[in-house]
């Protein structure tokens, strides 16, 4: 474990939106190769994370510390975390009228192969690499015609959300499921996608309200998020515990014991 | 507006045929409109027009056209207007008959597909009649293998006139596109189509404006729709100082449609100004208008749509819809719809929205590794192109916005 390549490494941080601190004191590292699982109830401010780690528009750090890479991530711009490895599959993610799948997916994987010095795909090769990763994920040629996301379901977003992921191969992929219900089925691409994609090089950071979302990804670490940190980390077996206790008994006495 | 009118040097042509009409029009012509005269308050043509751009009729060389860069990936019948004058040179063809404006208002082959528009009312299609010269005549006889292409490249300052008359005859499907390329400098084009569709025949007009950055730009389509024939007009403009483009539909017989789609893309001080005015004349007729707009810096964009229904035009269908993005705090559109219906058994609608691009949808884009600029271009694309949604042709497709 300490040959492993730290890439993401958040110190001491505090963080919100329109001037309400909602992140106070989060300190976590994720290394190459692991699965994390953020699991917190409902509006802990879970979601802030990946907004905050994302660089979305409204979100502040106030203090603290994020590395990315080794690199400084909140001096980058958004298009630039993305090209360096980031990638949210969004809880919600936007439909956008007018703009098709194909050269939506077609900008974006053009544009990371320019960050990395790469000439553009030709118009068949990447075809070619679209229909090899849709087949995958069972996504037909008819879905990748119509408008992003336009007319979706919740669960075919979700594997339109892995296409994304699976064509940009990031080196950290933060699922946010926060507090959307749970959809078992989209669950099962995006975790067979993401099992897929990790080839001991790449991490995952998980961010949930519901244990039943750790049978289909099994994480390495399981933290508490509550009061806007980590109160408690422990393996899998502490998601069951949670679930056993209820958060507001678990939040109770964990709170009890670092006292 | 009086100092204006004096800078304008009359034609007093020898035929008099021609020095008929050129009377005509020049009675007709009281003076350039300004914010008092209703139908132009929001675009006070006047304002725009100097005494140079009149004073000055633009001289090119006969048979030298060099429109070079224009290259066309299509086969087309292509026509050029060199800074408003006709490049003689026709194509045979036993599809399309092909003549001089000038020489065919001489002719009986005009007959009744000329001067249907009403001077008194319009006066850009008075001074245009006062300066009949250049335009051609196209008669459209069987469906062509190709479409037909007008090409007006304008490179000198002056004043510009150009009448078309379009035929399309009974059962013919054919499509016709309109390009406009300028240099920057100043000029005034004064267009005026009119276009004639014929029972069961389908004409689509296609109109590409991209003037330079100081010219005034004032085009009238005047379209008449006989029985089940179908007028589609589709228009993309993004250039000139000021620009109205005025589209006059009647639909005089039963089962007549017509399809008034537009969008602009307006840029620094740019005034375009989309004016609509569908007659439903007929019963079982129908129209549909789908207007957008993408405004930044202090651009300026006017929709004046007008939709009338005519008390014996029962069962018709008439819907309009324009949709603005207002990109800067200095961006500014006018919009102004307008029903006149006098029958009742009759489904019209007329929409109109304006707004600014989605946050939420650039920083998706963003996320995904999409710089600003190039998000945002993603998304103006997107709304644009939707006006062009039911271009059947691909090849013409392509000259639009497109995702």
């Amino acid at each position: 474990m300490t040959n492993k390549q730290p890439i993401l490494e958040i110190k001491h941080l505090y963080a919100g939106v329109a001037g309400k601190e909602i992140i106070k004191d989060l300190s976590l590292t994720i290394c190459e190769g692991e699965v994390h699982a953020i699991m917190g109830p409902n509006g802990a401010g879970k979601s802030t994370l990946s907004h905050v780690l994302t660089g979305k528009p409204g979100y502040e750090i106030s203090k603290g510390e994020v590395l990315f890479k080794g690199q400084d991530l909140t001096k980058l711009k958004i298009e630039d975390r993305a090209n360096e490895g980031l990638f949210l599959i969004m809880q919600y993610p936007v439909e956008i009228a007018g703009v098709s799948f194909m050269t939506f997916l077609k900008h974006a994987v053009n544009k990371k192969r320019a960050y990395q010095g790469l000439p553009p795909l030709s118009a068949p090769a990447f075809i070619k690499l679209v229909r090899e990763e849709a087949g995958k994920l069972n996504i037909s040629d008819e879905m990748l015609k119509r408008a992003v996301n336009v007319g979706f379901s919740g669960g075919e977003k979700k594997r339109m959300e892995t296409l994304q992921m699976a064509l940009l191969k990031p080196s950290l992929a933060i699922l946010d499921e926060a507090d959307s219900g749970l959809d078992i089925d989209a669950l099962k691409v995006v975790s067979k996608g993401i099992n897929d994609l990790n080839d001991g090089k790449r991490a995952l950071l998980i961010i949930t309200h519901h244990q039943d979302l750790l049978d289909y990804i099994e994480p390495d670490f399981v933290h508490v998020f509550a009061n806007g940190h980590i109160i408690k980390t422990g393996d899998k077996t502490l998601a069951y515990e949670l679930e056993a206790k209820g958060y507001t008994d678990f939040i109770k006495e964990a709170s009890c014991e670092s006292c | 507006m009086r100092e204006l009118l004096k800078n304008i040097v009359w034609l007093e042509d020898d035929n008099p045929v021609l020095f008929a009409w050129h009377q005509k029009g020049r009675a007709a012509f009281k003076e350039f409109p300004t914010k008092k005269t209703e139908a132009y308050k929001y675009t006070p043509v006047s304002e725009a027009l100097t005494p140079e751009m009149l004073s000055a009729t633009a001289h090119v060389k006969e048979g030298h056209c060099d429109h070079g860069a224009h290259h066309l990936p299509f086969d087309a019948y292509e026509f050029c207007f060199c800074d408003g004058h006709l490049h003689r040179h026709f194509h045979e063809s036993d599809d399309i008959e092909v003549m001089p404006i000038d020489e065919a208002v001489k002719t009986n082959e005009i007959g009744a597909y000329f001067a249907k528009i009403d001077l008194a009312q319009y006066p850009f299609a008075a001074l245009n009649t006062a300066f009949l010269k250049e335009g051609l005549f196209i008669r459209i006889h069987k469906t062509p293998q190709k479409p037909i292409v007008f090409l007006y490249h304008n490179k000198n300052g002056g004043f510009k006139n150009i009448r078309n008359v379009i035929v399309a005859d009974k059962g013919v499907k054919a499509e016709w596109i309109e390009m406009f390329e300028g240099k920057d400098e100043a000029y005034f084009l004064n267009i005026v189509n009119e276009i004639f569709v014929l029972n069961e025949a389908k004409l689509t007009h296609h109109k590409l404006q991209h003037e330079g950055e100081e010219a005034v730009h004032i085009a009238l389509s005047d379209a008449h729709v006989k029985e089940g024939g179908q007028y589609q007009s589709y228009t993309f403009e993004k250039g000139g100082k000021l620009v109205r483009n005025e589209t006059h539909v009647m639909l005089n017989q039963e089962n007549a449609s017509a399809r008034v789609n537009a969008a602009y893309d307006l840029h620094g001080s740019c005034h375009i100004d989309t004016t609509t005015n569908i007659k439903h004349l007929s019963e079982n007729t129908r129209s549909d208008q789908l207007v957008r707009g993408v405004i930044d810096d202090k651009g300026h964009g006017v929709f004046q749509g007008k939709i009338h229904i005519a008390p014996d035009a029962q069962k018709t269908e008439g819907y309009q819809i324009h949709k603005a993005l207002l990109l800067s705090d200095e961006a500014k559109v006018d919009v102004k719809p307008e029903l006149e219906i006098f029958a009742d058994d009759v489904k019209c609608s007329h929409g109109a929205t304006s707004g600014d691009l989605n946050q939420d949808e650039i920083f998706y884009l963003e996320s995904r590794g999409i710089d600003e600029t190039s998000a945002r271009q993603v998304l103006i694309n997107a709304f644009l192109q939707a006006a062009f949604d039911g271009v059947e042709n691909p090849d013409i497709k392509n000259l639009y916005p497109s995702d």
